[in-house]
Formats: C-alpha cells, structure tokens, sequence
C-alpha cells in the first residue's frame, strides 16, 4: 500500500458535512482508489461537533485510522478537537471567514482559504461544502476533470442551475487548494475504474432486503436503524414494496408478524431501546412460529444511551429476551457485503424455519461507508415454504401446528384456498385452538425446540484469519476489519497473532466454535460491550474460558492500532 | 347466501352463561353469511381477553396475538393481502387501553378493516378490575373506593381523528347489529362498532336489563349519519337513553387505495424480479 491517507472534515451539525463527505467518497471510488468513511456525530440538529473521516489508499481498508493527515475544519472547535490526532505529515485546512473566536494561538499552522467567500462568488453560501471539497481534493492532488464529473453525477437529481453552482463552486475550491503545499498530497490514477460498490451497511441492509424479497417493512424511526429505512424508501417506486412508518415499535414487529402470516416477507428495523419493546412480539413470533426478520442496530444503552455512537453489547438481550424458550436465529454480518448477504440469508432463514430471524449490526457498520469487493448475490429466486391447498390431501383438514418429524409443520396462508389457517398465541393444539392441556404443552414446547439442531446446523463456524496461530483474538458482527487489520500490525510487530470471527451467533455453532478455539495458546475477546458478551456466551456453550480482552464501550469505533496495543500490552 | 352453519365451530366456548359476547357472535356469523363472505374468506384478528377469544368459537382464517395488538397485525395482513376481509375482535381495555395507541393510528391510516370493540366497561379475562370505559364511580376489587378516572369513548375519539365510520352497536339486538357489521365490512375504510357487551359476571352497573331499558335504534328520521355535530352529541348522550347504529358515515380513501403499488394488486400476489434488484445494486 503506497497511499494511505486519513482525511478528517469536521464541523458542526448542519453544515452539510455529509455533502462533503459523499462527494470525498464517490471522487475516490470514481478514480479506482479504496476507502472506508466513518461518521461520527452527536445527537442534535445544528451546532457540536461532528466529523466524516474518510481513510483513502490505493489497496482495500476496512477499518479507520486514527491519525489524521489533512484535518478540513469548517469550525474553529474542529481545530481544537482533532489538532492532538494530526500525523507528523498533517496539515490542516480551515475557512478564512470562520467567524467564532479562537483561543490565542489556535490557528498557527492552519492554512485558511475563503471557503465562505468563494461560495457566494459561486452563486450562494449554500455551496460552502462544495467548496469545502473541491479544494481538499486539489490538496490531496484529485485532477479537476475527474472531481468535476463526479459533482456532475452527485447533484444530477437537481435543477441544471444548482448542478453549475455546484460545479462552479467546487471548481473554485478546487483552483485555491492547488495552491497548498501536503506532503500526502499523490499521484491519482489515471484510469476509471471502480474498485466494487462504494456503499453504507445501511445500504447494504436495504438492498438485502429486496433482493430477499422483502415486500413490508414496518418501522419506528431509531438512530442508528433509521437510514436502513431511507435507503429502502429511495428504492420505493422500483419494487412492490410497502413502507409503513409504525405508531411505535411494537406496532412495528406486529405488522411486520401480520404480513408475514399474509404470506409476504417483511421486516423492521430498530435499534436497544425500540428492541425492548418489540420482545413480547419477538414472543409472539416465536410460539407462533411466523417467520419475521428484525434488524437490531446496536448503539450504546442501556435507554437512550449513546444515541448516535456504536456498540455491540446486545447479544444476551437478542438471544435471551422475551420471557420463555423460543428459537431464534442471530446473525451479526462483519462487512457491508456480508450484510447484504446475511439479510437474504436471514429471510431464507426465517421461512424455512418459521421462526424469528435477528440481525445484529451497529452505528459503526450502518453509517460508514465501505467498498464492497465480495460477492453480493441476488437469488435467482425465491424458494416457497408456503403450501397450498392442492399440497393437501383435504383442505378442510388442514392444521397449522400438525406434530412433525423436524418441527416444521407446513404453513398455508390465510384466504388462500379451503385451509383454514389458525394461529394462536396462547399455548395451542395442532389446530391452532387454545389449550391447557399438560401432555399437549409439553408437546408443543419440544416441538419447537426440536427445530433448534436443524437451526444450528445452518450455522457458518468462525471464520479465522490466521487460525494456527498461538495468539488468537476473537470478535463478532462489524469488528471483524479492525480485527484483520490488528492482527496484521501484531504479525508484523513479531506476535504469532491471528483472529476467528463470529457471525452467526444464535443457535450458537458450539463445535465449530471448539475446534477453531481450542487450538489457540491464548484467546483474547475483542468486543464493544464492557463485559465480553461473547466470550460469555463461548463460555457457557464450550467450556473455553477466554485468556484476556479487549473492551470498547466509549461509543466509538475500534481502531485497529489500538487493539493492537492493547493487546501488546496484555501480553507482554 | 351462505348458510350460517358453515360458521358453526365444534371448539368449546369459553365464555359465562348470558355472557354478551355470546350476542356478537352470532351477529359476526350472520352478518358473514349475509354478505356471503365464506369462513375461507374472513381474516379475524384479535387481542387479548374474552373478547379476543372470540375467532375460536366460529369458523374462519384467524391471528389471535398479543393484548393490544390486533389492529397493527391486522394492518400488516391486510397490507399484504388487500383481498381479505378482515375483522378485528377487541376488548375495551385491549383497543383503547393496552392498544391506545394502535386505536389513534388504525382510525389515522384508514386501513380497510372492521374492528369490533366488545365493550363491556371492564376487564373480564383478570376477573373484573376498571377498564378505560369504565363508569366513573364503578367500584371493583381493585377500585375499592369507585373509579376515578373519566371514561375513554372510543367513538367520539375515532370521530375526532376523522373516523368515516363510527357506529355503536349492543350484544342484545342481534339483528341490529348483524346489519351494523355488514355496513362496516361493505364501508372501505376503517370501520369502528363499539359494542355495549354485559358481562353479567363482573359488571353490575351496566346490565342486560339497564341496556334494553335504555337502549333505542337510530333510523332515517332521528339521525343523518353524515351529520358530524350530530354524531358527536350521540356519544354523549347519557345512561338514560343510549343510541345504537351508525353515528356517522362519509366516504374517504382507503389506506390501500392511498398507496399506488397496491392499487395494481395484492403484494402476496406480485413475482419477485431479481434482474430488478441487480441492476439496481450495480448503481453503487
Ligand atoms: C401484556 C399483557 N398485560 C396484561 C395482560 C393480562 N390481561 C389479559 S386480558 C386483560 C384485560 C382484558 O380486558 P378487555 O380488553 O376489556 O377484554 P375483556 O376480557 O373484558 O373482553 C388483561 C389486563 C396480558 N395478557 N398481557
Ligand atoms: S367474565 Fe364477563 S365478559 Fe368474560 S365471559 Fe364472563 S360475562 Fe363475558
């Protein structure tokens, strides 16, 4: 890798710090470069402090770095903050016009350009971020062809006027940064040539859904679950698709349960504190055995926590709530294109087995932006686990419990023949009518249960990276690029170090788990929770006790140094 | 017409003797059967307590789900199937208690459902504590000193939300009812009955014999039902005299017809097109 380098724009809400963060990104992934973007911001409308930061380089990056090399402030507080991170090459860019007042000395070494100023000249203040790009592109050496093109594209969707204000603005921006001197300023490729899909896993998620076929979903807006939905919602007019903004959260996972009945997969999203209140539906679905995916989208909690920050610390939640035994499956994807694929896997799941489907991700994979180089695979089509009258031999007789070999009993839908189609969820008979009966409870508990082998049998084991190594760190969901990346710095710092990564969680792969732990000298947990959720879990279901851990519960992402150091330091 | 009996269920009732639900049963099954809705027609969807028991003791489609919680599953499958009939059966404390805020949103979206509100101004199922209609002053195990906090009227509530359909109907005037139900299946829209249902075990206030006192049946010379103002004051009017029948009517657009993609048909019905999910995935 020739090229890495980590731009920081920061500024406050609503400054459009988005704008110039997409426009970064889609400039790189035009030119064929590699990135991973993060978003880190507070939870409010206007002022704080929020930044994009952006790792571009001429190889794959899947994780953040924490030195910044080019720090775009479009505040003075953005100096402040993110001055104690700038790399030995660091330069920082900042807005001439910035008007609030600095503390004595804060602007030594800042390089101003008239950022605001150039925006009106360009046809209004609105165009500032446009600005703002367009010269941290021309310090960073991006030809202005290429950076004109994809402005060109960015704004498409708008009126011909604010397409050549945008240019016209980014053209300026771009004219005074040629004037700055970075040392991390490169050579950019010549060529066009896309280097995968450049997406969020927010994306990634919407996109999996219908290529599940995913026709509702039903939603309670929720950071960090909440841009899931705005992608699906950009997508509206293509699909037969429903998008029902819920009353709430356990409005929510019912109509998500009714559709799912109707015979239509569907959906909801949300996030800790929206989950709570689905539990008794996540019950619902489970003694009803309706097939229904939940996204859950970590953020730190326990209540409203973090709103808009990171973590992975609702694993015993998803596997243990609500009350009783119900299976389920949890699946925490580590990349963008593993969600996409773990989304159509989830529904696949879910029908198949006629039982809830949760999938695990996070602020972190959510809102940062990846290139997607893997496989992203819509089925060609979509297997029926539906049946219909003419499957059986008398409709009329037709019961949706029926007792089972596997468990499954064949599910017909409602008001679609002669079956009558009955479900209950008070205990039940095979033909969905109450009971109390002691033997006929006993028998519908173990029946569902007995789904539970099958269910962990289409569990993945751990993926490793590094497997024989004597040091192994283990992670899960949306960890799995800092881990990767850590272990290559440990590898290289001399550590016989290597990694095994979960995703599928729930029914946990206990002997796949075994055979890829046992082998390690040490096991290190690295997780965003403060208890080592996982390792816990690893724990009860194997017997292995982790030998140390690395745990992250500030609301932030892992950066691959610091888990680096982390575990130098525990090993030493 | 269908026959009536082909509603008819073998599973055992479990309601009391002269309980009211018995009443709305029969309505329910003769109002289907007037319709010609047959059992492999009708979606019942129902909440927790004696009336959400109710889809057991006739024959039909049905999701019997959580305390609260019918109408949501309810919008969910008629959100996919906008071919069904679909009938909510609800207790007062499901739909305007536990289910408040599910009531709001379901009379705000407008989805094409029938929601039958079995109000018996108490909590049958846990054995008799206040409901949100319960009278003020009515006193229970739990409200030993009388209730008091103000009655929930769901009508007026719906009408103020811009209900197209608002009826009240009473378990005892089966036949009354019986016609209540087929207008608010006919109606497209959400269509609220909110049901005087006596539950002679726990409810001594408001009784058979205080509702067939009181009770009078609204007709073309007492009531426009397109009368706003006048549906309003028939919410109000005391215990002395109680109207049954359609408060009020107007046509609106249903939730479904608001939404183009299900006016071109049911989604259950639709094929997936995976080229369309390629070529959308190959703009990122
Ligand atoms: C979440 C939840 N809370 C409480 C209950 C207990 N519960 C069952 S029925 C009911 C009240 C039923 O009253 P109503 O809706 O008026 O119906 P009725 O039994 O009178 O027909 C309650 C509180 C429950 N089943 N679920
Ligand atoms: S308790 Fe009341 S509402 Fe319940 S079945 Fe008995 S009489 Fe009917």
């Amino acid at each position: 890798m020739s090229i890495d380098i980590t731009v920081t724009v920061g500024g406050a809400a609503g400054q459009g710090l988005q704008t110039v963060g997409d426009l970064l990104a889609r400039v790189c992934h035009r030119a064929g470069l590699y990135l991973m973007a993060i978003n880190d911001f507070e939870s409010r409308i206007r002022g704080g402090n929020n930044f994009f930061q952006i790792r571009i380089s001429d190889a794959p990056v899947n994780a953040p770095r924490q030195p910044v090399d080019l720090l775009v402030a479009l505040d003075r507080r953005s100096i402040r903050e993110h001055r104690p991170r700038l790399s030995d090459r660091g330069l920082i860019m900042a807005d001439a016009g910035s008007s609030n007042k600095g503390e004595k000395g804060e602007m030594e070494g800042v390089f101003t350009l008239p950022i605001r100023d150039l925006a009106k000249e360009a046809g209004g203040a609105i165009t500032a971020n446009t600005v703002a790009a367009g010269a941290c592109l021309a310090i960073l050496g991006a030809p202005w062809d290429l950076v004109r093109e994809t402005v060109e594209d960015f704004f498409s969707g708008k009126s011909r006027k604010v397409i050549d204000q945008n240019i016209a603005a980014a053209e300026k921006g771009h004219e005074a940064g040629r004037s700055v001197k970075f040392q991390g300023a490169f050579q950019w490729p010549d060529g066009r040539e896309r280097k995968g899909r450049l997406l969020t896993g927010a994306d990634a998620a919407a996109l999996g859904a219908l290529a599940a076929d995913c026709r509702i979903a039903a939603f309670y807006p929720m950071s960090p679950a909440t841009p899931i939905l705005v992608s699906l919602a950009s997508h509206i007019d293509r699909f037969p698709l429903v998008l029902e903004q819920a009353e709430d959260e356990i409005a929510a996972v019912n109509m998500t349960m009714g559709a799912a009945f109707a015979g239509v997969r569907a959906f909801t999203a949300t996030s800790g504190g929206g989950f709570a209140l689905m539990t008794e539906g996540l019950g619902l679905a489970g003694i009803t055995e309706t097939p229904i995916v939940i996204v859950n989208a970590q953020r730190p909690g326990p209540a409203t926590g973090l709103p808009t920050r990171t973590g992975q610390a609702d694993l015993p939640f998803c596997i243990h709530s609500p009350q009783d035994d119900s299976p389920r499956f949890i699946l925490a994807p580590g990349t963008v294109e593993d969600v996409f694929n773990t989304m159509v896997r989830a529904f696949d799941l879910a029908w198949k087995y006629q039982a809830p489907a949760i999938v695990l991700v996070d602020q972190y994979l959510c809102d940062s932006m990846f290139i997607a180089l893997g496989e992203m695979t819509v089925p060609e089509s979509i297997p029926i686990y539906t049946i219909t009258d003419a499957d059986m031999p008398d409709p009329s007789a037709y019961q949706r419990y029926a007792f089972t070999e596997s468990g499954i009993s064949p599910m017909a839908l409602p008001c679609a023949g002669q079956a009558l189609v009955k479900v209950c969820g008070n205990e039940h008979r095979v033909d969905g009518h109450i009971t109390e009966d002691a033997t006929l409870r006993r028998r519908m508990v173990e029946k569902r249960q007995s789904k539970i082998p099958a269910m962990r049998g289409e569990m993945r084991p751990p993926s490793a990276h590094h497997p024989d190594a004597e040091t192994l760190l283990v992670g899960w969901g949306s960890t799995i690029g800092p881990l990767r990346e850590a272990v290559d710095m440990l590898r290289s710092d001399g550590m016989d170090a290597g990694c095994a990564h979960f995703t599928d969680l729930w029914p946990f792969p206990a002997e796949a788990a075994e055979r890829v732990l046992k082998k390690a000298g040490r096991r290190i947990m690295v997780e965003g929770n403060a208890t080592a959720q996982l390792g816990a879990l690893i724990r009860e279901q194997t017997g292995i006790v982790a030998d140390g851990t690395v745990l992250k519960y500030d609301g932030r992402p892992f950066f691959p140094r610091e888990i680096a150091d982390a575990v130098l330091e525990q090993t030493r | 017409m269908t026959d009536v009996e082909l509603y008819h269920n073998d599973y055992e009732n479990k309601w009391c003797p002269g309980c009211g639900n018995f009443g709305i049963l029969e309505a329910m099954k003769d109002a289907l059967a007037g319709l010609d809705i047959p059992p492999s027609k009708a979606l019942i969807v129902s909440g927790i307590g004696q009336a959400g028991k109710t889809p057991h003791f006739l024959k039909c489609n049905f999701f019997h789900g959580l305390h609260g919680r019918a109408l949501p599953v309810a919008t969910g499958a008629k959100m996919a199937n906008n071919d069904m009939t679909v009938l909510v059966n609800t207790g007062d404390g499901d739909c305007y208690g536990e289910g408040g805020n599910h009531f709001l949103a379901a009379v705000r979206r407008n989805v094409d459902i029938t929601a039958l509100v079995h109000n018996n101004k108490v909590y049958g199922l846990t054995k008799g504590q206040a409901s949100p209609t319960s009278d003020m002053g009515m006193t229970t195990k739990v409200q030993g000193k009388g209730v008091i906090l103000s009655p929930f009227d769901g009508p007026s509530v719906a009408l103020s939300l811009g209900a197209g359909f608002v009826a009240r109907g009473f378990a005892g005037r089966m036949d009354h009812l019986s016609g209540l139900i087929q207008a608010a299946i006919r109606y497209s829209g959400f269509a609220l009955i909110d049901i005087f249902q006596p539950c002679v075990s726990f409810n001594r206030r408001n009784t058979w014999q205080s509702y067939n006192e009181s009770v009078y049946e609204l007709t073309e010379e007492n009531h426009d039902p397109a009368d706003l103002d006048a549906a309003f004051k028939l919410c109000r009017q005391g215990d002395e005299k109680i109207p049954i029948g359609i408060f009020y009517q107007k046509e609106t657009v249903s939730f479904s017809d608001r939404i183009e993609v299900l006016r071109e048909g049911p989604l259950v019905s639709r094929t997936f097109a995976p080229a369309r999910v390629q070529n959308l995935l190959n703009t990122y």
